[in-house]
């Protein structure tokens, strides 16, 4: 269950409370359920493992290519992890396994703790990348979406393939689980987001992002796409990361933006922007449970920001020390753990 | 009507050919030299010698060698008609001092000057306004030269002229290449690296003599100004090894002129050497400026290549070839076709203190420029190959219009242009005329130019073919619009009538009786479509050989 | 101290003979004819038609990411390598379709440019020269199309494909061999400008036109006859050749299953108009693929463009052979340089030449074969180093040229390329 808001949250109060260094620019991050561990994935193809309290820093190697998406499954855990910011919601002793995804098609499962991890199965779930894995809110399935334009649904005890959810034209770079355990939810390079029914397997409505999205004429080449998704705990919103008003793709020149769906009427409720201008890619977003938003973005540097789902300028900011790339919030509530181009994971505490 | 014509020019030819070459005394025209010149470098001369060129013939070249465009079908018929012995002398008198030359040489010296470079820094129109108003005021050619070599750009007042610096980024290189081929007539490129191969006129110190005016000058954004502009540095010696040299020997030159002797330098106090020292967002003044020393050096009466260059270039401009071909090639190992010749123009051109008009005069005056561009019948037919080469003069030569030429002869042929004039009514100056008619210029430039910072060079390829024949430019000036010739022959209901006008306008001469017929014959094959038939036949006529070149 | 060797002083070690004749003497104004020139050599090659496709990836292809993978470097990106149909040879997972016709490809892996602007490196792969203040040197093209080109030809000697700008001739493309060899760009394709009949005018009155045209040329000929206006003359003849060939730029001829094959996109027509081209007697066609230049999201990036270049480009070599073309035709896949080893901030990789690759096929070229070679993660070439200069050799040796030889122009004898480089033995047939 969700903890209480804590009296002592305060984003404006921000402050780095501690560094992981590995030596490899980092892609994406994510705490484990138990909150013991920060995981975060690698351009040197690795997942690593940093024990908070300890900072002891265990590589899991097997993949062939970078790693971005990771999630969390426990075997008889109610409610989970997907992987774009998505709220966990209970701490749980029993075995965890991590799946990670890698940009050669391929998910490996870890037993999320152990001393010297190895992969416990295989999928070659896709052809081409896999951007994002998510699972399911009573642990039991896996989705995953890839370059192939498919979304797919794995079961966790056995790795089987459930279903291929086949409707995007392009690349799908996000997908999450809706917590009514009913409803699975992707977004494409085009900001094309749509919200699956698992009964039918079949797409039952579509929100519009295409605000993150633009073909660049000059450069005739595809630049946006839904960078990082996340649900509220309760399910009402959903929060789309990217880069918009994109003048120069291969330059990268363009503003971050957060686009805040209302999920029950999918009208678009807030597009979140900095009030600072800032050049780059909004490359991490969550909902706090007390019901604040955090993004993070890279480009020209790297910025933290928070907002409120009534107001598209941030509330309050924080200059980053490089280029952020993921962002995910502690079970706990009070700590964001961020993924650098520096190779490190830094995480910031959000107590007075 | 005709014979009577033809008899008349005959007269008038007789009368120039009277002025026998033995005769020419040292003090007389240059226009008479010329001529005595050009006859006495070949023995076989009457032999191989043109007719004199008929009016029509004259006419055409002279209005187009002059303004860029042929005569109107008015202008035409009146010149023809004109029994005045005295009407090719007082016709290029009147052309000379025109609107319509100053414009139109402006354009010639553009072209000669910049090659087409782009315009970056100063506006092409600023350009051709100063040449403009220098060609009217007859500015002599050293002190144009003498202003453009001068400027540095930071004086409003001499701007303009800094424009043969600035669109070459005032690279000295470049500078050393283009002063050297277009100034001296001697293109020294090949000496950056070592002594000619094969000219062993050209030298490795030459070109570093000249370089050495330049390399302290360099481009920049003067922040003051917001304008790019010269900036001069006090020091920079330069020094040159040739790559043949197993001992890599160097050496160093001051700045002097091929041949010249070397410039006396200034001793500067240390400390004094700027007038404005350089800044980050600034041009630097030295105090002594080699560059401010080229224009005085380079272009003066004394200096052989100078005057050489300039009488070879407007020879060549009037008369199809250079005397020295290539014209930056003047060596002794490429000597001039006519030497003694040459060195008469040169004498002549610095005589005058570089009076383009009165040199141009003489040129046009020579029967050597009024010869016909018709072989004589002995070299006709099956005989090619026969005929004089081209550096005699004995026959005029076929001149490719340019890009300009061919473009406003096309609108005067086309009635474009008295359209225009008949639209602009009495507010019809050559200025107002001008601004109306100057953009049509461009696609012509485009098709038919040559690159940007390349010489001209006569090209005819297919695209131009096509931009001719099914582009749109030149069929939208054959659309009947009120003054322009499609109208006017689309009211003549006498054939032979419009036949004429077409000829007049187009041709610039009468239609001959077997042109008559066959035009009569076009029009009569299409009576139904007279109107789009009067478009086929003026639009083949504008397409033909006769037009494409100045004769 | 910059030299051009546009001298062919013998202290060059440059031969003094030409090896072309021109085929229009009277057009080409400044370019002499050297009194050592063999016509008969040029007719040679008339007959065996050579031609040369040139793929231009535009804004600078990354290397690492094409034809030499680092998979598992810090520097390598996150792609795989995979085999191809030589074995040995292995390019990035991006090119399935060209790693199968590896058999027919060489690749030139020991490219050191030293030319890290657009513009420079552009003109550099073009011109086989580094630019000069006061020299102008002719493009590859326009070079092809001096020395393979046939003055029967109504096709631009140099057709240059591009997804879009403006079409026309680029005339400064050809430097001192003049317009006539320079560019012809079909822009998005487009058939060369007003090679349409204006709509107004029937078949029988342009014909009836031309008669007029002729015979009023003719009366004027009669005693005014130069090579210049037997050119221009000429060139109406030619107009016409190419209005009646009008079919060769509209791929709308092609069977649906071929365009379908070639890809429904521009840089599939393209190709596919290429072929045509190609087929109908051009002479060297450059097809733009635009853009590379991947500062930010260079993955991204890649795969989206060489995944629409991969298919038509190994469509297009199978065309060609089958035809038979391939063996006769010199297929290049060259860009303005590579791109970093180093992976930036923003998942880019930046300007980079001093250690990449180009690709070859076909007239001349050995295929499946490789020439120099990098280090481990690709920083620096380690084997058979190359410039711009020996490229240009290559390819002039592959179509069966001494690359040695010079252009003749205004008496001064210009080496064709760079004197100071040579062919690449390694991949030449």
């Amino acid at each position: 269950m969700t903890p209480a808001p804590t009296p002592h949250i305060d984003p404006a109060k921000t402050h780095l409370l501690k560094e992981y260094k590995h030596d490899s620019p980092l892609l994406g991050c994510r705490f484990d359920p138990s909150g013991q561990f920060v995981f975060a994935g690698a351009q040197d193809n690795n997942v690593i493992r940093w024990h908070l309290d300890s900072g002891k820093k265990t590589l899991l190697t097997g993949h062939k290519s970078w790693v971005r998406a990771l999630a969390f499954a426990q075997r008889r855990g109610e409610e989970k992890k997907g992987k774009e910011g998505e709220k966990r919601t209970s701490q749980s002793s029993s075995p965890c396994l991590l799946f990670s995804a890698d940009y050669a098609g391929r998910i490996l499962a870890w037993p999320s703790s152990a001393e010297g991890p190895k992969p416990a199965h295989t999928l070659e779930a896709h052809h081409g990348w896999v951007r994002a894995l998510a699972v399911s809110p009573n642990g039991s399935r896996l989705a995953s979406c890839g370059n192939d334009h498919l979304v797919k649904l794995w079961s966790v005890p056995d790795g089987g393939l459930i279903h291929e959810l086949a409707g995007h034209a392009c690349h799908v770079y996000n997908v999450v689980f809706h917590p009514d355990g009913k409803h699975l939810i992707s977004a494409d390079l085009q900001g094309i987001v749509k919200v699956w029914d698992l009964a039918k397997g079949a797409i039952e409505r579509e929100l519009d992002a295409k605000i993150l999205y633009k073909y660049d004429p000059s450069f005739r080449a595809d630049i946006g796409g839904v960078r990082s998704m996340a649900l509220s705990a309760d399910g009402t919103l959903l929060a789309c990361a990217g880069i918009t008003n994109v003048s120069n793709a291969f330059a990268g020149v363009g503003n971050p933006l957060i686009v805040l769906f209302d999920y029950q009427s999918g009208k678009q409720k807030q597009l979140l922007r900095p009030k600072t201008p800032f050049q780059g890619t909004a490359w991490g977003v969550v909902l706090h449970p007390t019901g604040f938003i955090a993004g993070v973005g890279g480009g020209n540097g790297g910025m933290l920001w928070f907002w409120k789902a009534d107001n598209a300028q941030d509330f309050f900011s924080l200059k980053l020390p490089t280029n952020a790339r993921d962002l995910d919030l502690h079970p706990n509530g009070r700590h964001l753990a961020i993924a650098f181009f520096d190779g490190a994971v830094r995480i910031y505490s959000l107590e007075k | 009507m005709l014979p009577s014509r033809a008899f008349l020019s005959l007269r008038f030819a007789v009368t120039l050919l009277a002025v026998s070459p033995a005769v020419v005394l040292a003090d007389a025209p240059l226009h008479q030299r010329i001529d005595q010149a050009i006859a006495a470098a070949r023995p076989d001369f009457a032999h191989q010698a043109a007719a004199p060129a008929s009016d029509a013939e004259f006419l055409r070249r002279i209005y187009l060698d002059l303004t860029g465009t042929i005569p109107t079908a008015a202008e035409t018929r009146a010149f023809l008609k004109d029994p005045s012995p005295g009407k090719r002398q007082a016709l290029l008198d009147r052309l000379l001092t025109s609107p319509e030359h100053a414009r139109y040489f402006a354009m010639v010296l553009d072209v000669l000057l910049m090659e087409r470079r782009r315009d970056k820094y100063v506006p092409h129109e600023q350009w051709l306004e100063y040449l403009r108003s220098s060609v009217a005021a007859n500015k002599p050619w050293d002190q144009l030269v003498r202003e453009i070599l001068s400027s540095d750009g930071a004086d409003p007042k001499t701007r303009v002229a800094a424009k043969f610096y600035l669109e070459r980024q005032a690279e000295p290189h470049l500078l050393t290449r283009d002063i050297s081929r277009l100034f001296l007539g001697t293109n020294l490129q090949c000496c950056q690296c070592h002594d000619h191969p094969r000219i062993d006129d050209y030298k490795q110190a030459h070109y570093y003599g000249l370089f050495a005016f330049l390399n302290r000058s360099s481009l920049v954004i003067d922040k003051k100004l917001n304008l790019a502009v010269l900036s001069e540095k006090a020091d920079g010696e330069v020094t040159f090894q040739s790559v043949f040299d197993p001992a890599k020997k160097t050496q160093s030159t001051g700045p002097r002129l091929p041949e010249g002797p070397p410039l006396k330098e200034p001793v500067i106090e240390k400390g004094k050497e700027y007038i404005v020292a350089s800044t980050a967002g600034g041009r630097a003044v030295p105090r002594f400026s080699r560059h401010a020393l080229l224009g005085p050096t380079l272009a003066r009466a004394d200096n052989e290549s100078f005057k050489r260059n300039i009488a070879n270039r407007l020879w060549a401009l009037m008369m199809g070839r250079g005397l020295v071909h290539p014209l930056d090639l003047d060596h002794s190992a490429n000597p001039p076709s006519h030497p003694e010749l040459l060195k008469l123009l040169a004498d002549d051109i610095a005589a005058r203190k570089f009076d383009m008009r009165g040199f141009l005069r003489e040129l046009a005056l020579s029967q050597t420029y009024q010869r016909s561009s018709e072989l004589p019948p002995q070299f006709r037919g099956d005989k090619e190959g026969m005929e004089p080469e081209p550096t005699s003069y004995t026959v005029a030569l076929l001149k490719p219009l340019t890009p300009e030429q061919l473009a406003w002869g096309l609108m005067q042929a086309t009635g474009l242009t008295d359209a225009e004039r008949q639209a602009l009514g009495p507010n019809a100056s050559e200025a107002a005329l001008y601004s109306r008619l100057a953009p049509n210029v461009a696609p012509f430039v485009k098709t038919f130019g040559s690159p940007p910072g390349q010489a001209p060079e006569f090209d005819a390829r297919l695209d131009q073919a096509l931009f001719l024949a099914n582009g749109p430019v030149v069929r939208g000036w054959l659309t009947p619009r009120p003054g322009n010739l499609i109208d006017r022959l689309g009211k003549l209901t006498n054939t032979d009538a419009l036949v004429e006008e077409l000829y007049l306008s187009v041709l610039t001469r009468w239609p001959s009786a077997e042109e008559r017929k066959e035009a009569a014959d076009f029009l009569a094959a299409r009576p139904k479509d007279r109107p789009t038939a009067l478009q086929d036949m003026a639009w083949a006529l504008l397409a033909s050989a006769e037009f494409r070149f100045n004769h | 101290m910059w030299c051009s060797y546009a001298c062919g002083s013998s202290e060059h070690n440059i031969s003094r003979r030409g090896f072309f004749a021109t085929a229009l003497g009277g057009t080409l104004g400044a370019l002499a004819l050297d009194p050592l020139t063999r016509p008969a050599f040029t007719h040679e090659l008339n007959k065996q038609q050579k031609r040369v496709l040139m793929i231009w990836l535009h804004g600078g292809v990354s290397q690492l990411e094409t034809w030499d993978p680092k998979p598992g470097t810090k520097t390598g990106g996150p792609f795989q390598a995979i085999p191809t149909s030589v074995p040995g040879i292995h390019v990035c997972e991006l090119l399935p379709y060209t790693a199968q016709r590896m058999h027919h490809l060489a690749l030139v892996r020991g490219l050191n440019t030293a030319e890290d602007d657009h513009g420079k490196g552009y003109y550099l792969m073009h011109t086989g020269r580094r630019q000069e203040p006061a020299m102008k040197w002719p493009h590859l093209g326009s070079v092809c199309a001096k020395l393979l080109g046939s003055s029967d030809n109504p096709l631009p000697g140099y057709i240059l494909i591009t997804p879009r700008g403006n079409g026309g001739v680029n005339s400064e493309d050809a430097a001192f061999l003049g317009p006539r060899y320079a560019s012809v760009a079909l822009s998005d394709g487009h058939a060369p400008a007003n090679l349409d009949r204006p709509a107004a005018l029937t078949e029988a009155a342009d014909q009836q036109r031309h008669e007029f045209r002729i015979h009023a040329n003719q009366r004027f000929l009669r005693s005014r006859r130069t090579a210049q206006t037997e050119a221009y003359t000429h060139s109406y003849d030619q107009a016409a050749q190419l209005m009646r060939k009008r079919d060769l730029f509209d791929i709308s001829k092609e069977p649906p299953t071929v365009i379908d094959r070639y890809g429904r996109h521009d840089f599939g027509r393209h190709c596919l108009m290429a072929r045509r081209l190609l087929e109908g007697g051009a002479t060297f066609v450059k097809v733009m693929h635009t853009n590379y230049d991947t500062h930010h999201e260079n993955f991204d990036f890649h795969i989206e463009q060489l995944g629409e270049f991969d298919r038509p480009f190994a469509t297009l070599l199978d065309d060609l052979h089958d035809r038979g073309l391939l063996a006769s035709t010199l297929v290049l896949v060259l860009s303005e340089f590579g791109r970093t080893p180093n992976i930036n901030r923003n998942y880019g990789r930046d300007h980079w030449s001093r250690a990449w690759s180009i690709a070859l096929a076909g007239c001349g070229i050995r295929g499946g074969s490789v020439s120099g070679k990098t280090n481990a993660d690709g920083t620096a070439v380690t084997e058979g180093q190359v410039n711009g200069g020996h490229l240009f050799h290559t390819y002039l040796s592959a179509l069966g040229f001494n690359s040695k030889k010079n252009f003749y122009i205004e008496q001064r004898p210009i080496p064709i390329a760079d004197p100071k480089a040579a062919p690449i033995k390694e991949v030449l047939a």
